[in-house]
C-alpha cells in the first residue's frame, strides 16, 4: 500500500497515528532552526521488529527527525511517544535508558578507549551489570569478528571497522528501538556490502524497531521493510522499497525533471 | 594478570613518589621539612582538582573555594576559644564555643568541602564549556568576599590564628596518600568510567544513556571533599589562615601543577604537584638568596611565579598532555598498543549537536535491477 502525501500534511490531525505499545511514534512534529522550518508537521512511526528507511535529499530533515526521536533536538510542536509513554520532553540519556539507541554520523566513538571498552560502555551506560556487560561484549565482538582488535584504541581502526564498533556499542544496550544515522557516510563502495551484513545482523540480534538513514538510497531500500521519504521537512512519500523506487515524486525530488524522464523511459515497454 | 599489575602500578607509583619525597625530606632541616610538608599539602589540592577536571575534562577555577571552607572551618573550630573571643567577637555562638579535635577537623573539612561542592555543582554543572569555567571562577570570588567580610562566620580580613600545628611531614604525606587512594578508588567506579566517556565525546555519551550532569556532580562533590580535607591539612600546617592564602595565587599554582603534570592522569597530578612544588620552593628560597656551591645567588622578588608561568606555557605548547602525557604510572609499559590519542581535557566543542548533513554525494535513486 502506497501512501502519497500529496495533500498538505498540515491538514492531517496531529493524532492521526494511534499511540500504541511496541511502537515509537512522533506526531505532528515541527522543528525550526533560525526561523527556517526543518520539519513541518511530520508524522512518523516505527514498530518493534520493523525496519523503516528514511531517505530524502540533503537538508530534507532526516537527521533532524532522528534527533527529535532521540531527544537531541527539541520540537516546536508535536509529540514523541515510546511504547505509549510521552517522551517529548525527556533528555537523550533518559531515552537511551528506555531503550532508544542510536549511532551517529562519523561514529562518534570514545576515541581514546579500546574497542572492548566502547562496546562495554554501551551496556553499562544503560545500567547493565558489569559482569553481564562483559559477557555481552565478548559475544558481540566475536559475532562481528572484532576480537583481534578488542584491546586496540578505536582511533587506530579503519573507518569501516569503527562503524562496526559503533553498531556493536548500540546493540550492547539491547535496545527496543535502534537508529542508524548515515552509517555508510564516507565509506568506500567496497565496504558497503559488509556494513549491510553488520546492520542486518544488528536487526536480528536486537529485534528492535529500526530507523535507517543514509544518503545511499539503494543501501537503505535494500534493508528496509518500509521507506519514508522526506523533502523540505515534510513527508513526501511512504511505501515499500519497490513502491518508492517507482515513485515519480521521489525521483523528481532527487533528480529533477531529467530523472523523471529517465524513469518514464525505463518503465516504457 | 597484566591489567592487575597495571592497576597496582597505578596506585603504587604515586604513593611511592610521596614516600620518596617524605623520606628525603625527613633528612632535611626543620625549616626545610616545613617546605616539603607544604609541597605535599599543595599536591593534595592538585589531586582534588584532578578528580574533577581530569576525569570530566572541564576546567574548574573554583576548587580552592572548597579548600578555603575546609581551612577556615578547621582553623576556627580548633583554635582556642579564648583567642576566638578576642579576635572574632561577632562569631555565631556555636562557632565561638565549639571545640573539636584536629583529627575531627580533617573530617569536618572534607564534609563541608563536599557539601559546598554539591550545592555549587547542582547550580553550575548544568552549564558547559566556557560558561562553566567562568562560573566556577565566580564561586572563588564569592567565597573570598564572604569569608573576608562576614564576621559572623570568621575573622573577616584578619587571619585565624593560634591554630594547632599538627600537619607534620609525616601527616602531610599520610594526607596526600589518603587523597591518592580516594582518587584511585573513585577511578575504579562505574560513575567515573561513564564520566570519562563524556570527556571523550559528550554527545555520544548522552546518546548511549549517560547523564553528564549526574556524573560530573559526583566527581565535583568528591573533589570538594578532598579539597576541604586538604584545606584542613593546610591550616594545621600553617597554624593560621587568611583569605588571601586560599585565593587566586593558590588557584593558579595548583592549576599550573595539574597542567604541567598532565591533566588526564592521577600520576600527572601527583608528579606535577611535587615537581613544580619543589621548583617553586627552590626559586622562592633563591629570592631570599641561596648558596649553590660557593656561589651566592639572589633572584629578584616575584621571579618564581614568572618562571612557573613560563613553564606552564612551554608545557602547554610542547606537551599539551603534560610531562606524564596524561598516562598513569607505567601505563605505557603495560599497554601493548601505541600511546592513546586525544587530549586529556577535551574542550566541549563537541558538545554541540549541529544538524549536520555530509556534503552532497551522487545518488542512485533508480533501481539497479
Amino acid at each position: 500500500m502506497s501512501h502519497l502525501a500529496d495533500e498538505p500534511v498540515e491538514d492531517a490531525p496531529a493524532t492521526r497515528i494511534p499511540v500504541a505499545t511496541d511502537r515509537l511514534v512522533c506526531s505532528g512534529v515541527s522543528v525550526a532552526f533560525a526561523g527556517v522550518r526543518a520539519l513541518d508537521q511530520v508524522n512518523f512511526s516505527v514498530n518493534r521488529g520493523e525496519v523503516v528507511g528514511l531517505i530524502g535529499p540533503n537538508g530534507a530533515g532526516k537527521t533532524t527527525l532522528l534527533n527529535v526521536l532521540t531527544g537531541f533536538t527539541g520540537v516546536v510542536t508535536g509529540s514523541v511517544h515510546l511504547d505509549g509513554r510521552d517522551i517529548t520532553r525527556l533528555a537523550p540519556h533518559r531515552r537511551a535508558r528506555l531503550g532508544l539507541e542510536r549511532t551517529f554520523q562519523h561514529g562518534r566513538l570514545f576515541s581514546g578507549l579500546t574497542v572492548r571498552e566502547n562496546v562495554e560502555l554501551g551496556a553499562i551506560a544503560v545500567r547493565v551489570s558489569k559482569r553481564k556487560a562483559r559477557s555481552t561484549t565478548a559475544r558481540l565482538l566475536a559475532a562481528l569478528d572484532l576480537e583481534k582488535v578488542a584491546d586496540v584504541p578505536v582511533a587506530q581502526l579503519s573507518h569501516g571497522d569503527q562503524q562496526h564498533v559503533s553498531v556493536a556499542r548500540a546493540v550492547a544496550a539491547a535496545p527496543r528501538y535502534l537508529m542508524f544515522d548515515e552509517p555508510a557516510a564516507g565509506l568506500p563502495e567496497g565496504s558497503l556490502t559488509q556494513l549491510g551484513l553488520v546492520i542486518e545482523w544488528a536487526i536480528k540480534e536486537s529485534g528492535a524497531g529500526i530507523v535507517l538513514i543514509d544518503h545511499n538510497v539503494d543501501f537503505v531500500l535494500n534493508l528496509s521493510d518500509r521507506v519514508v521519504v522526506l523533502d523540505y521537512g515534510k513527508v513526501l512519500a511512504e511505501g515499500s522499497s519497490d513502491e518508492i523506487r517507482q515513485n515519480v515524486n521521489v525521483v523528481s525530488a532527487y533528480l529533477g525533471e531529467a530523472g523523471v524522464e529517465n524513469l518514464a523511459a525505463s518503465q516504457a515497454p | 594478570m597484566r591489567s592487575k599489575f597495571r592497576l597496582v602500578a597505578e596506585l603504587v607509583g604515586p604513593l611511592a613518589a610521596v614516600a620518596i619525597v617524605t623520606v628525603y625530606g625527613s633528612t632535611m632541616s626543620i625549616a626545610q621539612q616545613g617546605n616539603v610538608t607544604n609541597i605535599l599539602v599543595t599536591a593534595t589540592i592538585v589531586v582534588a582538582l584532578y578528580v574533577f577536571t581530569g576525569n570530566s575534562g572541564v576546567m574548574s577555577f573554583g576548587q580552592v573555594s572548597f579548600v578555603a571552607v575546609g581551612a577556615f572551618a578547621a582553623g576556627i573550630l580548633t583554635s582556642p576559644t579564648l583567642s576566638r573571643q578576642a579576635n572574632m567577637p561577632s562569631l555565631f555562638k556555636f562557632l565561638g564555643t565549639t571545640q573539636i579535635s584536629n583529627f575531627d577537623s580533617l573530617l569536618l573539612g572534607a564534609g563541608l568541602g563536599a557539601l559546598f561542592a554539591l550545592l555549587v555543582g547542582v547550580v553550575l554543572l548544568r552549564l558547559s564549556g566556557l560558561s562553566a569555567g567562568i562560573a566556577t571562577f565566580a564561586v572563588l570570588e564569592i567565597t573570598y568576599d564572604v569569608l573576608s567580610y562576614w564576621d559572623k562566620i570568621g575573622p573577616g580580613v584578619m587571619p585565624v590564628v593560634l591554630v594547632p600545628v599538627t600537619t607534620t611531614l609525616v601527616m602531610g604525606a599520610l594526607g596526600l596518600g589518603v587523597a591518592i587512594a580516594v582518587a584511585f578508588a573513585y577511578q575504579r567506579t562505574r560513575s567515573c568510567r561513564l564520566l570519562r566517556a563524556t570527556r571523550e565525546d559528550a554527545v555520544a555519551a548522552q546518546g548511549i544513556g549517560i547523564s553528564i550532569f549526574q556524573h560530573r556532580l559526583i566527581a565535583f562533590t568528591i573533589s570538594g571533599a578532598i579539597a576541604g580535607f586538604a584545606g584542613a591539612l593546610f591550616v594545621h600546617e600553617l597554624g593560621s589562615i587568611s583569605t588571601g592564602q586560599v585565593y587566586i595565587d593558590l588557584t593558579f599554582a595548583t592549576l599550573a601543577m595539574l597542567v604541567v603534570g598532565g591533566t588526564g592522569s592521577l600520576w600527572g597530578a601527583v608528579l606535577g604537584g611535587i615537581a613544580l612544588g619543589v621548583l617553586e620552593t627552590f626559586l622562592s628560597n633563591a629570592e631570599n638568596g641561596v648558596a649553590i656551591g660557593s656561589l651566592h645567588v639572589t633572584l629578584p622578588n616575584g621571579l618564581s611565579v614568572v618562571i612557573v608561568g613560563v613553564i606552564m606555557v612551554v608545557v602547554l605548547i610542547f606537551a599539551p598532555r603534560g610531562i606524564t602525557g596524561s598516562h598513569e604510572f607505567l601505563e605505557r609499559f603495560f599497554s601493548h598498543g601505541p600511546a592513546k590519542t586525544g587530549t586529556g581535557t577535551e574542550s566541549e566543542s563537541t558538545a554541540k549537536m549541529p544538524d549536520e548533513e555530509p556534503p552532497e554525494v551522487p545518488l542512485s535513486p533508480r533501481p539497479t535491477s
